[in-house]
């Protein structure tokens, strides 16, 4: 990951050699062509810096949870978030293997689909894999897996960093109902919901302290583009969810390299952000 | 408010993690160089939240009126969740919070109660300055990253995210102004002088908190109006903004180069 002044890319030359591949109709050992949900753009600045696609890449991992966990509890609810995290983990080891397996130093633009059903969580992940042309660097050990686009690890590296895999946690909170008595008492007050507002915060902290965890086992510096969704399960609305991910991202051994931006006005119409019909029926 | 006291103990076992140099920040890779670039370094995700249950006011049919009761709910549980959010980022030792989100969630547990949440990522300049406002507190911004960037190059310096909520009830009309308007042209005055008043109060309780802070102006305002789950004569007008104040001298904004992008 050099960020120096990239090689234009021939794609004339490219391109022929595309067509020479198709036309023999066979799949020769450095075979070029390349599967890959990147939009043109995204390709083309990947090999800005001196990297190309290879391959679309899979990971799916769907994982049991206990049957019964939802109903009662108190605290922590740990199956759920143990599967969760085995499901995530699995799969993106296997986008990892599938990645090593055709040649990748790792995948980028990572597609995370995530569900958690009351007997199961279904972890998929969709990404490319990518390298370097140059083949000088070997493959390393563990290919990286980050959610971020091939335009954000383009402006990543180029600014010294590098993205390691994906850090995630997640944490599901029995919150306990309000007695009667208390829900009568406060229902005309302004009151703060002492027993919600902790366990999300339980929740949220758990998850949040798992992915830095995670982000850590990875030997990364910090997470960058965390997503984090919460709220009552669908299907059990006095347990609280939280869910956190986020790339795992480390310094390279050059240090950071600063972008200078510059200003600029485009002169394309304006957007009309303003819609009268949004007005309308919010509430 | 004195300092992290009100954290829950898992709180404070993430954020000491936090402090020795690990960090997570939901910003885009964009916004995250672009905050490395004006200076500062990310420190970590801070949040704070309040599930919070607004009590009950009675409305008069026909009269409009502010409901202070609603008022001040929307206020104190958006207080709550700040603060929290500030004592995060206070016990990180950051300057300030960048790119704050400050939303409600209705969720299934009943019609009263909503989820107030204030979002946003520490930061810390690099250079050892500090940037903490005049209260000493770190301040909050909810400004983008690309926004942070352009501000902090006009010597502008963000001193924290100000607001101003009104809930304002909007009188129904008698039948006697319904019927005498059919057919017609006509302005609804009282319509129109409720929806006016509320925006007003709403705008110079922002600006009154703005004052507080000692700020020069307030950029970026946004002047929501939602109805929650009070029907639809009940209104909530809030304004927020991020206050700010000049620091040190002009710093000339290099001109922008002018573009017409291909694509749409």
């Amino acid at each position: 990951m050099t960020g120096r002044a990239p090689e234009p890319s021939d794609v004339r030359a490219e391109l022929a050699r595309a067509a020479a591949w198709l036309a023999e109709g066979g799949r020769s050992p450095d075979s070029r062509a390349a599967t890959s949900d990147l939009s043109m753009d995204e390709a083309l600045l990947l090999h800005s810096i001196g990297w190309e696609p290879i391959e679309l890449v899979f990971g799916v991992s769907v994982t049991s949870i206990q049957v019964g966990v939802w109903t009662w509890g108190m605290g922590e609810l740990t199956s759920p978030s143990d599967a969760h995290n085995l499901a995530v983990e699995h799969a993106s080891n296997r986008l990892g293997q599938e990645c090593a397996a055709v040649g990748g130093h790792g995948v980028v633009g990572v597609r995370v689909d995530l569900e958690i059903h009351p007997r199961h969580v279904d972890v998929a992940l969709v990404g490319t894999a990518v390298r370097p042309v140059a083949k000088t660097s070997h493959p390393p050990g563990r290919p990286f897996v980050s959610d971020l686009s091939a335009r954000d690890f383009v402006l990543l590296s180029n600014s010294g960093w590098e993205p390691l895999g994906l850090a995630f946690g997640a944490s599901f909170v029995y919150a306990p109902r309000r007695n009667a008595s208390t829900a009568i008492r406060q229902s005309s007050q302004n009151v703060e919901l002492t027993n919600l507002t902790q366990a999300l915060y339980a929740a949220r902290e758990t998850a949040m302290e798992r992915m830095q965890a995670s982000g850590i086992r990875l030997g990364a510096q910090g997470v960058v583009g965390v997503q984090v969704e919460e709220g009552p399960m669908r299907f059990a609305r006095h347990v609280i969810g939280f869910t956190a991910r986020g790339t795992a991202v480390r310094l390279g051994a050059d240090g950071h390299r600063h972008i200078r931006p510059e200003l600029v006005l485009p002169l394309d119409d304006a957007v009309v952000q303003f819609e009268a019909e949004s007005l309308r029926a919010q509430g | 408010m004195t300092g992290p006291t009100d954290l829950p103990k898992d709180a404070k076992h993430r954020l000491d993690e936090l402090r020795h140099g690990f960090f997570t920040s939901d910003l885009s890779v964009n916004e995250f160089l672009l905050v490395k670039e004006s200076g500062f370094h990310p420190l970590g995700f801070v949040m704070g939240s309040s599930i919070y249950h607004t009590g009950f006011q009675g409305r008069r049919w026909t009269k409009s009126q502010e409901l202070s009761k609603l008022t001040e709910a929307m206020y104190n549980a958006r207080e709550l969740a700040m603060t929290r959010m500030e004592e995060e980022a206070d016990a990180l030792g950051a300057d300030g919070v960048v790119g704050v989100r400050l939303d409600v969630n209705y969720y299934e547990w009943g019609s009263d109660a909503a989820e107030f949440i204030a979002l946003g990522t520490a930061v810390k300049a690099e250079g050892g300055k500090s940037y903490k406002n005049q209260q000493g507190k770190p301040f909050t911004s909810d400004l983008s990253g690309q926004d942070f960037w352009t501000i902090m190059q006009t010597g502008y310096v963000p001193q924290g995210l100000v607001m101003g909520t009104c809930v304002y009830h909007i009188a129904h009309r008698g039948l006697g102004q319904t019927l005498g308007s059919v057919g017609q042209n006509v302005e609804l005055p009282n319509f129109t002088q409720a929806l006016y008043e509320a925006r007003e109060l709403a705008m110079t309780r922002m600006q009154d908190e703005g004052n507080r802070l000692g700020a020069t102006g307030i950029v970026g305002v946004r002047l929501e109006e939602k109805s929650h789950q009070w029907g639809s004569h009940t209104i909530e007008f809030l304004s927020l903004g991020t206050a700010v104040t000049k620091a040190g001298d002009d710093v000339t904004l290099p001109r922008p180069t002018v573009i017409i992008s291909l694509d749409n």
